[in-house]
């Protein structure tokens, strides 16, 4: 058991887990900005718990997918959105910086993928989660983690379909 | 990860955050917005919608601790943040209940207290177990009684992992007996009559907590109507009352003619997250003399730990004997 609602005890998780955290957040959040605010919400939540955990690390996980899952900042969400549906397309012309290009657009592709599908990615293919533990951290069940994927995966191969083409090219 | 899209997707993500570390003041902010949000709780208590609702604004405003009835908006905010609370944990549910049921015989009104009952749910998981309480628990053709006295095991109800599999199983321990039945729809259907009629024992009718609290929320008629200190949290307390009539068999049966359900629920001012129940059930009406049951759950959110989300399973004991249905039990 730790008391992770003490000040030092915050500082030492955030020293010791503070990093993965945080890259975890910034890829269910989006942005580095809306990740750091992502976290601290999770933080803040760890604080209103307001007793010892056995797990606080696993508790700030689990409250980081969950937050994100249920759509935080929805309205946000969909101004990004409109952001990057109004980003340009890739060079006709292939280029030396269309495999940077093409990673970067990854990333804002997920971020246009709803709030459920880009939680189930992240766990799946970054936190390396099987289909069993996402289901399980997300409280649904493995069917809905196996058509999240597969769904959100194809939209990202789809909406990135310009930039392959051009990566293929080169 | 096994095609090269995926990988493709790893390495973004990895190229996307390499040089992401925590900003040095995060623990302090949330500690210093942890501290606000306590200190706003614990005075100003709910915010009310202005008319500018349009705009998404919303204004503190204090509500009278004692009773008071809010208006239509409050309430409406209030809900909706205990309806994005219920959505967004993730936690196993516990409710520890007490009851009693007063019915009326003869112009007498004889009060007994039903077995304390306890409940866990998880997802499309539950079990509710209910204890013998000082009355007969159950009474046989001869007359006597299965137990006296409290604290046993006297029946569980919920799902079990059967082969694998989900499935609803309810057991009786003084007998010995199990019987399995298809796990049915979870959720409950908003404002309907089971529904409503419902509200007034929750301590029984809890398959799925948030389904249930949602769908009592959501018929429209809870009020926030003050404030109280639950277990040393400060509560928001949201009331509504129901009155329908009984189904006719029913009405026959009881000799009355009405229902009327009353319940509280007391949520967290800081989480909104439900921490006590209250349901009341009461017929009247009609020559019968009304029958009145009153139940007060206390609710914890435990995290989903193996061993707490074990909790939701019902369980069937070694040398068990199975039967058909929960009837022959």
């Amino acid at each position: 058991m730790q008391d992770a609602q003490s000040p030092g005890e915050l500082e030492r998780l955030l020293t010791e887990h503070g990093r993965d955290l945080m890259r975890t957040a910034a890829l269910l959040a989006g942005s580095r900005q809306d990740g750091e605010d992502l976290l601290q919400a999770a933080l803040e939540r760890l604080l209103r718990r307001g007793r010892r955990l056995d797990n606080p690390e696993g508790y700030l996980r689990r409250t980081l997918y969950n937050l994100a899952a249920d759509g935080w900042r929805r309205q946000g969400a969909w101004r990004r959105k409109l952001v990057v549906i109004g980003a340009s397309e890739p060079a006709r012309e292939a280029d030396v910086t269309a495999a940077v290009d093409l990673r970067d657009a990854l990333i804002q592709i997920l971020r246009m993928l709803p709030p459920q599908q880009r939680t189930v990615i992240v766990l799946r293919y970054w936190e390396q989660l099987s289909e069993a533990e996402t289901a399980t951290a997300l409280g649904c069940s493995q069917g809905t983690v196996k058509s999240a994927a597969s769904r959100g995966l194809r939209r990202m191969r789809e909406l990135a379909s310009p930039w392959l083409n051009a990566t293929i090219e080169r | 990860m096994n095609t090269g899209f995926e990988e493709l997707v790893r390495d973004s993500m990895e190229r996307f955050t390499e040089d992401l570390r925590v900003p040095a003041d995060l623990a302090g902010k949330a500690h210093g917005a942890h501290q606000r949000r306590r200190r706003f709780a614990g005075t100003a208590v709910v915010a009310l919608g202005t008319a500018a609702v349009t705009t998404a604004a919303v204004i503190a405003a204090a509500v009278p601790r004692t009773g008071g009835v809010t208006n239509a908006q409050t309430t409406a905010y209030v809900i909706k943040r205990v309806q994005n609370a219920l959505a967004a944990e993730n936690f196993v549910i516990q409710g520890q209940a007490t009851s009693t049921i007063t019915v009326s015989i003869h112009g007498r009104r004889v009060t007994s207290d039903n077995g304390p009952t306890m409940s866990w749910s998880y997802g499309d998981r539950s079990r509710f177990v209910e204890f013998t309480g000082n009355d007969c628990r159950h009474a046989l053709s001869d007359g006597s009684c299965t137990h006296r006295g409290g604290s046993q095991l006297y029946l569980a109800n919920g799902t079990a992992l059967i082969g694998g599999t989900l499935t609803g199983a309810y057991v009786t321990y003084f007998d010995h007996k199990y019987s399995l039945y298809p796990v049915g729809q979870t959720g409950v259907k908003a404002c309907s009559r089971t529904a409503q009629l419902g509200l007034g024992a929750p301590s029984v009718t809890m398959p799925n907590w948030p389904a249930f609290i949602k769908a009592m929320l959501g018929c429209g008629e809870a009020t926030v109507t003050g404030h109280a200190r639950i277990g040393g949290v400060e509560a928001t307390v949201i009331s509504g009352s129901i009155d329908v009539p009984l189904p006719k068999g029913y009405a026959r049966t009881v000799r009355e003619t009405r229902d009327r359900v009353r319940y509280t629920l007391y949520v967290d001012s800081t989480t909104y997250l439900p921490v006590r129940a209250y349901g009341s059930d009461e017929t009247y009406g009609g020559a019968g003399g009304p029958t009145t049951s009153v139940s007060v759950t206390n609710v914890q959110w435990l995290p989903p730990t193996t061993a707490n989300i074990a909790k939701a399973l019902v369980t069937i004991p070694a040398g068990y004997t199975q039967v058909s249905s929960p009837a022959q039990q």
